[in-house]
């Protein structure tokens, strides 16, 4: 128990950690905030040049950031209509026309508010979950692995992408570029094309910043004149009474957070639309009507995306599968500072968990200090020329593909990435899928070879203990359920059904 | 009966070329060990490789009965994609784009990035030269202070 609560204080008393997480928060918040920068493409910036550094100094500036950007895009949702990052595009619902009836302060103050409670309710579900899950993860076959890693990229594939098909491919493209270079068991060259210098295989960072950051700053240029309508800011801090009232919904879709949020893939923007939903559909008598201002519109997103950020770590920590793009990225860094993400992680340095626990509890408090002060600042910083955005971004892309290794090849493929990453977002391929696949890849396959190899390279037997064994069961009946229920054979029933 | 929404301008010969991309994927994996046993080290990339063609050829199937995005066929397409996906700021950014990174071996980061950043804001931004002078000098010592005094790492 000392040990634990000690653990939890390190960044609390630790002076360089304190200032790292408050650092970062902010960071975050202006991240996130910015139209064309996302918590994921910084943090995929950043964790290239934090390798160097203590491990404990990296994760409190990641966790600082990652809290801070999620809550950020929900700034520029109600003063501008403009979701700074995807977890608040149903903040923007009822946010903007908050603002539009001069409550632009009160709906900040308030999105605030309920982004810490999200938050502190997410870490609490962390801390209570996941050393439960993690003795339970011990037990976990390797088949099981396959099967959540399968899962969690049928999940992402589904709900972030508009087709099934398109997310499983964007999955399996990820999973390609993971593979490439040369196999970790018999040493066979994968997908190297004969390169040398493809030995090695791509750097996920590299990939990440540039599907992210690249590509982002390419789709930006669409939107090069796009003039934001301001808003006047009045009184920010929200009345006790009003934070009370919402209280019991908070709650709810807190808990639809952090759910959504631990699914593997899954993250705070499809967990903001779920709550959002939630709430339309539960609350019978809302403060304005849905989409016309409504506070409950604005409550039920911003508690679930930050809930969400403390549900992303639950696999990430007991499984070593990431809950979101950022925890994909977080696993990298855990595993290049020689620590290894799952559920021998608690057995071997629990105070990473408790440390993460503590520091997240941490960054939330900054968060409600940052986000009830400097909106004037704020509001100039956020209407940052997209002219001078786009290259900055570029040269910081740059400047952290370098940075990983020193090679300007890594550069030439990072713009390389960002084309394609262009394309495919212009196609309508989303990035997640990608980039978790380029993560999930690897350990697929060792688990799927593991797997093969403990039935003695029997199909067969393979097949056979995915229906025997109770959890290879249900993951593998969930995983069907996915795919099926994606099927051209579930319209087909529905059509005849229809007829 | 409703009508599916047209394609977009390039859409079906990107998918086409992703098609293509995924037959030389799943060409690949089968060169790494054959159909050999199936925990070998071609086994998981034959079967992303396959994933990647099925995934594909529904993509292109479901997009069969979709309207063409623009008269005048392929050469009308062609113009349509060109003029929606490569407007010029995308076409005066890519070309900076490769050529900050072709002068940075040969200029350094901080001649090369300042060039970058200049030419870029005035690209993008015509008539601001001296707050893009400004911005270039700011951007490009705050950039050089932060990462070499505090992230400590190596500049291209």
């Amino acid at each position: 128990m000392g040990d634990t609560l000690s653990f939890f204080l390190m960044s609390w008393l630790d002076p360089s950690l304190l200032i790292l997480t408050a650092v970062g928060t902010l960071a975050g918040i202006y991240v996130g905030a910015i139209p064309g920068l996302s918590v994921t493409m910084a943090t995929s910036i950043l964790i290239s040049f934090t390798f160097s550094w203590d491990v404990n100094d990296a994760l409190a500036l990641i966790v600082g950031i990652y809290t801070g950007g999620v809550y950020g895009g929900s700034r520029t949702a109600i003063l501008l209509n403009i979701p700074g990052a995807p977890s608040s595009v149903a903040t923007a619902f009822d946010g903007y026309p908050l603002a539009q009836q001069g409550e632009a302060g009160r709906a900040i103050g308030l999105s605030t508010v309920m982004s810490v409670i999200g938050g502190l309710l997410g870490t609490l579900v962390l801390a209570s979950v996941s050393p439960f899950l993690a003795d339970m993860a011990l037990e976990f076959a390797p088949r099981d692995y396959f099967l959540i890693a399968a899962l969690g990229l049928l999940l992402v594939g589904s709900l972030a992408a508009e087709s099934l098909s398109r997310g499983i491919f964007a999955a399996a493209l990820g999973a390609v570029i993971g593979l490439v270079g040369l196999d970790p068991v018999t040493a066979d060259p994968r997908f190297t094309l004969g390169s040398m210098q493809l030995m090695g295989g791509i750097h996920y960072v590299v990939v990440m910043i540039g599907m992210f950051g690249v590509a982002e700053a390419f789709f930006q240029l669409h939107q090069l004149d796009t003039q934001p309508v301001r808003q006047k800011v009045d009184k920010i801090l929200p009345s006790l009474s009003l934070v009370l009232k919402f209280l019991p919904l908070s709650i709810r879709t807190s808990l639809i957070g952090v759910i959504v949020g631990a699914l593997p893939g899954t993250g705070g923007d499809i967990a903001s639309l779920f709550a959002y939903d939630h709430a339309k559909r539960t609350v019978k008598k809302p403060s304005k009507p849905f989409g016309e201002g409504a506070y409950e519109g604005l409550v039920a997103p911003e508690t679930a995306n930050n809930a969400a950020v403390g549900g992303a770590y639950v696999p990430m920590l007991t499984l070593g599968m990431p809950g979101d793009a950022v925890t994909a990225i977080i696993i990298g860094a855990l595993t290049i500072h020689g620590l290894n993400p799952g559920p021998m992680l608690m057995i071997e340095t629990p105070y990473i968990f408790w440390f993460t626990v503590g520091n997240l509890v941490l960054a939330n408090l900054f968060l409600l200090l940052f986000g009830l002060t400097g909106i004037k600042l704020f509001a100039k910083v956020v209407e940052l020329p997209k002219a001078i955005l786009i290259p900055l971004i570029l040269v910081l892309c740059v400047v952290g593909t370098y940075s990983l290794n020193g090679s300007m090849t890594e550069v030439y493929w990072m713009l390389g990435f960002g084309l394609l990453g262009y394309f495919m977002k212009v196609f309508r391929f989303q990035m997640g899928p990608v980039i978790l696949g380029v993560i999930l890849g690897p350990l697929m396959d060792k688990s799927y070879r593991q797997a093969m190899a403990s039935v003695g390279n029997d199909s067969a037997a393979f097949v056979s203990a995915l229906f025997t064994h109770p959890l290879s069961l249900v993951l593998t009946l969930a995983v069907l359920f996915l795919l099926l229920g994606h099927s051209p054979l579930k319209r087909l029933l529905r059509r005849e059904k229809a007829a | 009966m409703s009508h599916p929404p047209p394609l977009k301008a390039g859409e079906r010969a990107f998918n086409l070329l992703l098609l293509l991309f995924s037959v030389g994927v799943f060409y690949e994996a089968y060169r790494i060990s054959g159909f050999d046993l199936p925990n070998s080290a071609g086994a998981f990339p034959l079967l992303l490789g396959a994933i990647m063609i099925v995934t594909m050829v529904s993509i292109l199937l479901g997009q069969r009965h979709h309207p063409r995005p623009a008269a005048g066929g392929v050469l009308g397409e062609w113009r349509q994609f060109l003029a929606t996906h490569f407007p010029l700021p995308v076409v005066l950014f890519s070309l900076l784009a490769v050529g900050y990174l072709l002068a940075l071996p040969a200029l350094g980061f901080i001649a090369a990035t300042a060039l970058f950043l200049l030419v870029a804001q005035l690209c993008l931004r015509r008539g601001h030269w001296l707050s893009a002078v400004l911005v270039t000098v700011l951007i490009t010592a705050v950039i050089y202070a932060l990462f070499t005094l505090l992230f400590q790492v190596y500049l291209p």
